[in-house]
């Protein structure tokens, strides 16, 4: 059957070959794109890229390093902006010297990702056209037995609707080291294609707060690949509310005694938009905890999608592994799927999962209307209830004010026709 | 003054009807008891007065305060001064009960021209009213009815009545699954709210509550329609016979 598409393989081929020509560690990522996932690949069935495969676009590359960033950054935070996923060193603030920025390159990204053996991480298209097609790969290192003051805030912006974008960050927590990161993707492309790694050394802390919020025609297909060692301890909480399509996808391997990873998501989806959150924790040590807690609400024609995956390794005994999907649908015409997988093959370990799907309770909407509160006033505190508790639960206090104002922001405007 | 009249109505549900002509006025100043056996549409009556979605009279008029009640939408009758108990009230996860009652109550202030409470002045009356009611102030930082005992349910709920001051209150079943104490308690909020500018119906399938709040009029739904009505001896008939004497009698 003749294709209705370019090749997207042929134009980063030739992308790569025009600008990094002398570069053959990104070749060795360029071979494993060529194509976009099928549905009939089961981890992509439910999120399926037909519309990206139908685009045009070409990745983005940019000859000058002093585009300056219009948007102002937060003086509560040590701010790092980055422009079509470009580092924008004039942007940004200058850091604390507890934190080293480096650049690397595609060789250290093998390097970096050599003890990954899933096939779902290793065939990502992210990994494999962003490995291709970075323009800067970025290393943060947090250095040990530091706690650093303020917050970072990773901006990730620009505007170029016809390109994708290859975001790279590596985050490296020194051992006994403690941080906080806020990320925002507020792009306006074709195709966000974020890769991020993280390497939680041992009794490391990291505080990660992320906001998907691309511009309505963007899709976004975050990949999230981190490491955590023994004592190490990470809160991930996504905000998923922008784009045409945003797949935050996260796989997470507790490489330690006693490490512990919470990776917890809020998606609010209207009109067309597909939200995804997609995660996978491999439980490979003894002791640790895991939680993926999602709550997601869903009005218009919009989908949802969660898939949970818990594997536990035969040796990992004393395992705690929660889960738990929760999705609000405010239209007939909405749809949440919620596909928890559970792979256990230690025998002492604690592991659950559950999914719910549901509309605003009526009772609970007569309850207050009852009590002289209308029903749209009715709607958004039953909906800001829905989500409070998973808000406070997940992000730390420094974070809070932020997280919850974005969120009512987000969630008020589900609720416009 | 009439308060509320209720005009000849008739409800069915999935073509099953529930009431069959059930007129009744009630004026400022009255306690009112309906009383009734199990399924005679008690809270039936309740759900069409506070307009509870799927209760669309087939026929017949309401009047409230001189307002076509069926008009309003339940907020607005609450707005305008219906207050219902619930038999079972519903929990709210996640919504704290301090911001539920300040909520409701500016609202209902606004429409009674009275100044909105900023959050320390509301604080301090519904402390004061919560305190006159047996509810510690731990509870009321709690979700609305989250965790509370069935005792606390309803306490809870005579507070939000006296909160949103209504012109009439419509108590379902309050009395059931109260102990005694609770129920002495629950009583006399109702007793220190009623008064000439209000009225009172009480729902109930017990006498037992009436011994507390003394009704000036009894009613005897059954079957659809009011069979019997009368003063509160009524009521001590019904604890002595029964409902049987009278549901036969019609």
């Amino acid at each position: 059957m003749q294709r209705k598409y370019d090749d997207f393989s042929e134009v980063i081929k030739k992308h790569v070959n025009e600008n990094y020509l002398e570069d053959d560690y990104r070749k060795f990522f360029l071979k494993k794109f060529s194509d976009w996932p099928s549905p009939t690949n089961e981890t992509w069935r439910l999120s399926r890229l037909g519309k990206l495969a139908r685009k045009k676009f070409i990745p983005y590359v940019s000859s000058s390093k002093k585009i300056k960033n219009s948007s102002i950054t937060n003086n509560a935070y040590y701010s790092l902006v980055f422009i079509n996923g470009i580092f924008s060193k004039v942007s940004s603030d200058i850091l604390p010297e507890e934190i080293e920025i480096s650049f690397l390159s595609a060789k250290d990204l093998i390097t970096n990702l050599n003890e990954i053996n899933n096939k779902s991480v290793l065939t990502h298209p992210t990994l494999n056209i962003t490995g291709s097609c970075f323009q800067d790969f970025i290393k943060l290192k947090i250095k040990r037995n530091c706690q650093i003051d303020k917050p970072l805030e990773l901006l990730q912006t620009g505007n170029c609707p016809n390109n994708s974008i290859h975001p790279l960050i590596l985050i490296e927590v020194e051992e006994n080291s403690n941080v906080k990161i806020l990320e925002k993707f507020e792009t306006n492309s074709a195709l966000n294609a974020p890769l991020q790694i993280l390497k939680l050394q041992k009794n490391s802390k990291l505080e990660f707060i992320k906001f998907h919020n691309d511009d309505i025609e963007t899709t976004n297909l975050s990949l999230l690949i981190s490491f955590l060692k023994e004592d190490a301890n990470c809160n991930i909480f996504n905000l998923i509310n922008g784009g045409a399509f945003t797949r935050s996808e996260t796989h997470s391997y507790l490489k330690g005694e006693n490490s512990s990873m919470n990776l917890n998501c809020v998606y609010l989806s209207t009109g067309f938009q597909h939200h995804d959150f997609t995660s996978s924790i491999y439980h490979d040590y003894p002791n640790c905890n895991s939680s993926q807690k999602v709550r997601g609400v869903l009005n218009k024609n919009s989908t949802g999608v969660f898939q949970g995956k818990i594997r536990v390794e035969k040796k990992a005994q004393k395992t705690n592994a929660q889960q738990m999907s929760k999705a609000l649908i405010l239209s007939d015409k909405a749809l949440s799927n919620s596909k928890p997988e559970l792979e256990i093959y230690a025998d002492d370990v604690i592991c659950s999962h559950g999914a719910t799907v549901g509309e605003l309770d009526e009772d609970q909407l007569f309850y207050f209307l009852s009590r002289g509160i209308d029903k749209q006033k009715a709607r958004l505190m039953l909906i800001e209830a829905f989500l409070s508790e998973i808000i406070e639960e997940s992000v730390d206090k420094i974070f809070m004010n932020e997280v919850v104002t974005e969120t009512e922001i987000a969630f008020k405007k589900i609720l416009e026709n | 003054m009439s308060i509320l009249n209720i005009k000849d109505i008739h409800l069915s549900i999935e073509e099953k009807p529930i009431l069959k002509g059930v007129s009744l006025n009630v004026n400022l100043g009255e306690v009112h008891a309906i009383m009734g056996p199990n399924g005679s549409g008690k809270s039936t009556l309740s759900y069409i007065l506070s307009g509870k979605e799927g209760y669309d009279l087939s026929s017949g008029e309401i009047n409230f305060d001189n307002k076509d009640l069926l008009e309003l939408s339940a907020n607005e009758r609450s707005n305008q001064g219906l207050f219902l108990a619930f038999q079972y009230p519903v929990e709210l996860p996640g919504v704290s009960s301090m911001n539920f009652l300040r909520e409701a109550v500016n609202i209902r202030r606004k429409v009674l021209g009275k100044k909105e409470l900023n959050h320390l002045e509301f604080v301090k009356e519904a402390r004061r009213l919560a305190s006159s009611m047996f509810i510690k102030d731990e509870m009321l930082k709690r979700s609305v009815n989250v965790g509370f005992s069935g005792g606390e349910k309803k306490r809870f709920e005579i507070l939000q009545m006296m909160l949103l001051e209504p012109k009439l209150a419509i108590l379902d079943e309050t009395d059931s699954g109260l102990d005694v104490d609770a129920l002495k308690i629950v009583s006399n909020g109702v007793n220190n709210y009623k008064g000439k500018d209000n009225a009172v119906i009480v729902i109930t399938h017990y006498q037992r509550l009436l011994d507390y709040i003394v009704p000036d009029y009894v009613h005897i739904l059954a079957d659809g329609v009011i069979k019997k009505s009368g003063g509160p001896e009524l009521a001590k008939i019904i604890e002595k016979n029964g409902y049987a004497g009278i549901v036969d009698a019609a």
